[in-house]
Parts: C-alpha cells; sequence; structure tokens
C-alpha cells in the first residue's frame, strides 16, 4: 500500500451526519489513501455505503456490523475519483 | 458408526442454517420497501378493525396534559384536550396502550439485532434534539397530525389537509437542511492519521448477550398477553398492544426515519425513503378505501387550511434540525440514542405549548375558518383513490428528479 491511512470516528453522532461528514472527509484525501469509518446510527449501514459508492470511491470490504458499531473501509481509487457533479 | 457421523452432518447443517437466518433475518436490518408496505398494509388492518387511524402525537399531547395536572394546572377549559379525548390513562386508551406496545416492539428488536447501545452525542446534538423537538412537536399539533395521522394515515383516508402538511414538510425540510449544515451547527470531526485500520474495533462479547435478552423479553411479552387474554381485557385495547407492537418492530427493523425521506432528497439526492413511503402508502389507501365504502367512518378528515400547511413547514424544519422525527425518536429511543430521549421530551413540550396557545388565537385564526375536506365526498372513492394514486405519483417523480439531479445537492456543494 502506498497511501496514508485514516480513521474517522463517527460513533455518537446521529444521521445524516455520518454520511455528510463521510462525503466531506474523502473529497479532499489523495490517491491511493484509505479510510477506516466508524459509526453507530443503524441507518448508516445503508446509506454510508451506497452514497460512498455513488459518489466513486471503492468499499474495500463489505460493510461490517460488529454488536452496534459499524465500520466501513473506503479507498480513494488510485485512478482519482470521477466526478459527477 | 455411520449413522451418527451423518446425523452429525445434519446437525451441524442445521445449526449453521440456524446462524445464517439469524444473521440475516434476525439480526440484520430489513428492506426498507418491504418493512414500510408490511405497516402500509398493518396501518389500513389497524384502521379496519379498531376505527382509529395508527397515530402517536396525540398521545404525546395527552401526556404533556397528564404532566401540567401532576403539577396541579387546571386543563379542564382547554378545548384542545376535548378535541383529541383527553381521558382516562395510557393503560386505558387505545393510542396509549398502542404506543406502549410499539416501545416493546422496537426495543425487543434491537436487542435480537444487538442493536442497543448507550450513545451518547454532543451537548451541541442534544440542544438541536429539544429544539428541534419542540418545534416539530407544536407543528404536529397545529396540523391535527404527524408524519402519521397527517401523511402516512391521513392521506390514505383521503383527507386533504394531510397533502397540505405533506406539502409544508416537503418545504420545510428543505430550511432544516440549510440550517443542520450550517458550520457552527455541524461541527467537525477530526479525521486521524493511522498506521494501521481495524484496531477500534468494540468488544463483542458485550454485545452478544442482546439478543437472548430480547428473546426472554418477547416470551415475556407474549406470557404477559396470553394473561390478559384469559383475564377480563378490553379485546380493543388488546388488540391495539399487538397492532402497537407491530408497528414497533417494523420501525425498527427496517430504520423507518420519516425525516430521511424528505432530508435525504434535498441533502444528497437519495430517493430510496421517499419511494418507499410511496408504495406504502398506495398499498394503504387501496385497502383503507375498502372499508371506507363498507361504511367506516374516517378517523382524521380536519380542517385544510393554513394551520396544516404551517404546521408541516415547522414541523419540517423541526425534525431536521432535531435529526426525528415523532417516530423516528421511539424507536431511537430504545436503541439508547440518547439523543433521541430529548427529542421526545421536545415533542411533548412542543405539542402542549399549542395546547394552551390553541384558546387564544391559534384556532380561531388558522384553523377554524377553513372547511374539512374529505376527498371521498368530493370526488366518489374511485375518484378518490385515483386523484390520491396520482399525487403519490408526482411526489414520486419528484423523488426521482431530485435523485437524478445531482449538480442541485445541498450537500455536495
Amino acid at each position: 500500500m502506498n497511501g496514508k491511512m485514516y480513521l474517522l470516528d463517527l460513533r455518537g453522532e446521529p444521521c445524516p451526519y455520518p454520511v455528510v461528514f463521510s462525503l466531506e472527509a474523502l473529497r479532499n484525501l489523495d490517491k491511493g489513501t484509505i479510510v477506516e469509518i466508524l459509526a453507530d446510527c443503524p441507518q448508516s449501514f445503508i446509506s454510508v455505503p451506497e452514497e460512498v459508492i455513488k459518489a466513486g470511491y471503492e468499499m474495500l470490504e463489505p460493510p461490517r456490523k460488529v454488536g452496534p458499531t459499524l465500520r466501513f473501509l473506503v479507498k480513494i481509487p488510485d485512478s482519482g475519483v470521477i466526478s459527477t457533479i | 458408526m455411520a449413522g451418527l457421523t451423518f446425523y452429525r452432518k445434519e446437525m451441524v447443517l442445521v445449526l449453521l442454517l440456524l446462524k445464517n437466518y439469524y444473521d440475516n433475518v434476525i439480526a440484520g436490518f430489513w428492506n426498507q420497501l418491504f418493512a414500510i408496505v408490511a405497516l402500509g398494509i398493518l396501518a389500513a388492518l389497524y384502521f379496519g378493525s379498531l376505527g382509529v387511524a395508527w397515530a402517536v402525537t396525540g398521545e404525546f399531547t395527552r401526556w404533556g396534559a397528564h404532566v401540567l395536572q401532576f403539577i396541579g394546572w387546571d386543563v379542564s377549559n382547554y378545548s384542545y384536550l376535548k378535541l383529541i379525548n383527553f381521558t382516562g390513562t395510557p393503560l386505558t386508551r387505545i393510542d396509549g396502550v398502542m404506543v406502549i406496545g410499539m416501545f416493546a416492539g422496537a426495543f425487543i428488536s434491537a436487542l435480537l439485532g444487538q442493536n442497543v447501545k448507550v450513545r451518547i452525542p454532543t451537548g451541541r446534538r442534544i440542544a438541536q434534539a429539544l429544539l428541534g423537538g419542540i418545534i416539530a412537536g407544536f407543528g404536529t399539533r397545529l396540523a391535527m397530525g404527524c408524519n402519521l395521522a397527517a401523511l402516512f394515515t391521513g392521506i390514505p383516508q383521503f383527507s386533504f389537509h394531510a397533502w397540505l402538511f405533506t406539502l409544508g414538510t416537503i418545504g420545510g425540510t428543505y430550511y432544516g437542511v440549510k440550517l443542520s449544515i450550517y458550520p457552527l451547527i455541524m461541527g467537525n470531526p477530526k479525521l486521524m492519521e493511522v498506521k494501521e485500520v481495524g484496531t477500534a474495533i468494540e468488544n463483542p462479547v458485550y454485545y452478544r448477550i442482546q439478543p437472548y435478552i430480547g428473546m426472554l423479553g418477547l416470551a415475556f411479552f407474549i406470557y404477559y398477553l396470553l394473561n390478559l387474554v384469559s383475564g377480563n381485557y378490553s379485546a380493543n385495547l388488546l388488540l391495539a398492544i399487538i397492532f402497537g407492537f407491530g408497528f414497533g418492530f417494523l420501525i425498527q427493523k427496517g430504520q423507518i426515519c420519516f425525516t430521511s425521506a424528505f432530508r435525504d432528497l434535498w441533502l444528497i439526492g437519495r430517493a430510496n425513503t421517499a419511494k418507499a413511503l410511496v408504495w406504502g402508502m398506495v398499498v394503504q389507501t387501496i385497502i383503507t378505501a375498502v372499508f371506507l365504502a363498507k361504511g367506516m367512518p374516517p378517523k382524521v378528515i380536519w380542517w385544510a387550511g393554513p394551520g396544516a400547511l404551517l404546521g408541516g413547514v415547522l414541523f419540517g424544519v423541526g425534525i431536521v434540525i432535531a435529526g426525528g422525527c415523532e417516530t423516528g425518536w421511539m424507536y431511537r429511543a430504545v436503541e439508547g440514542q440518547v439523543q433521541f430521549w430529548f427529542v421526545g421530551l421536545g415533542n411533548v413540550i412542543g405539542a402542549t405549548i399549542l395546547t394552551i396557545g390553541w384558546d387564544s388565537g391559534v384556532f380561531a385564526l388558522l384553523v377554524e375558518p377553513f372547511p374539512r375536506v374529505d376527498l371521498a365526498k368530493n370526488f366518489g372513492y374511485a375518484g378518490a383513490i385515483l386523484v390520491t394514486i396520482l399525487m403519490l405519483f408526482a411526489v414520486y417523480l419528484w423523488a426521482d428528479w431530485r435523485q437524478a439531479s445531482k449538480s442541485r445537492m445541498i450537500g455536495r456543494s
């Protein structure tokens, strides 16, 4: 792995903030960077991965749920984000 | 012992299937569309069997009145309380026991899915919850119903006031989103650089016990109901508890958040929930129409005037700031999300303020001069079904259009 690794801990934040914060944090990172996102608002289990993929990022593994904690491993593609915006 | 080996294999297979079933069906979240259509059917049957609409904020208003009475306030002159039949206690009212059933259903559902955890929010979010809850609570009672009686169960009863409320809510959520992503309110979580990912996971052992507590709770609930059946308990109240349990279970399992239905359209162009709501209401409209046409009197035909529209706007602003609506806070509160205890408290306070203000001009100015419009009386049942479904379809198309037009998203500017 060539990129940096980050942790975005959003435990305790209610919806919609996990989605908003995730998209915002991912926007300014370099290609190849890996971000681990933690959240515990149950709705984010579906909304965060879907919106992250829609925005052009890669999910490195299926969303994981340990007890109430949700974990998403996201990568900024090496080719960069092809923005639809 | 070939026979025994075979038997063991079967045992392992059964256990694996059970584990699979638990992981995917009981522990996981359910498809939203499925949950909302099931809620629509259940809500129509609730109306068909008990003659009341699935609603919760009327009951919250009565809780507020109980509190006022408790501190020695004289509530006997408030006409709003007469309007919503303030009699008895939460244990003797259909709405009252239904709400208790909802809490029980949502809590057991959350335990089965290992979703119970005391989540402590920041002070900022608690202030948002309380303030948004008060605004939303006031708005819903001004409009005579929340996302249920003035939207999800109001539209299928052909009450035009529900449409005004829904339009108001769609508009209000836009301003709610603008406010809630204002930097001072939103805050800014830290992105930390780490050497390794996957280290910050909590110990799962702590949560493994939850499904067993949930099953124990379910067994106790069934035992309690059987006790009621054998006693002299009112059949209507019993039915209301069971329906309530079903509603609560479904909103938790499907994570049915009416707030997100509109909020996420403005914020990120996410249309899943809004479209699912449309389907839930289409199904409910058709079943409800059967009961209405058979002669059941509609329950929620209220004044279609500025009160309903303004109530919707306030509700829309309030729910987005608070993070959840009048049903959303219920399942989140029992999941342990502390923020939503304050949303519930805010709802009761807001509804109580409306109760007190109702006779001092609110009713005379915003509500009373306007007609109660029953679409079924104006267009007949077939016509009302057609008009309702066409309008729901318009909402569906609008949601689709929001999803497609990403450039206008608030959250991605």
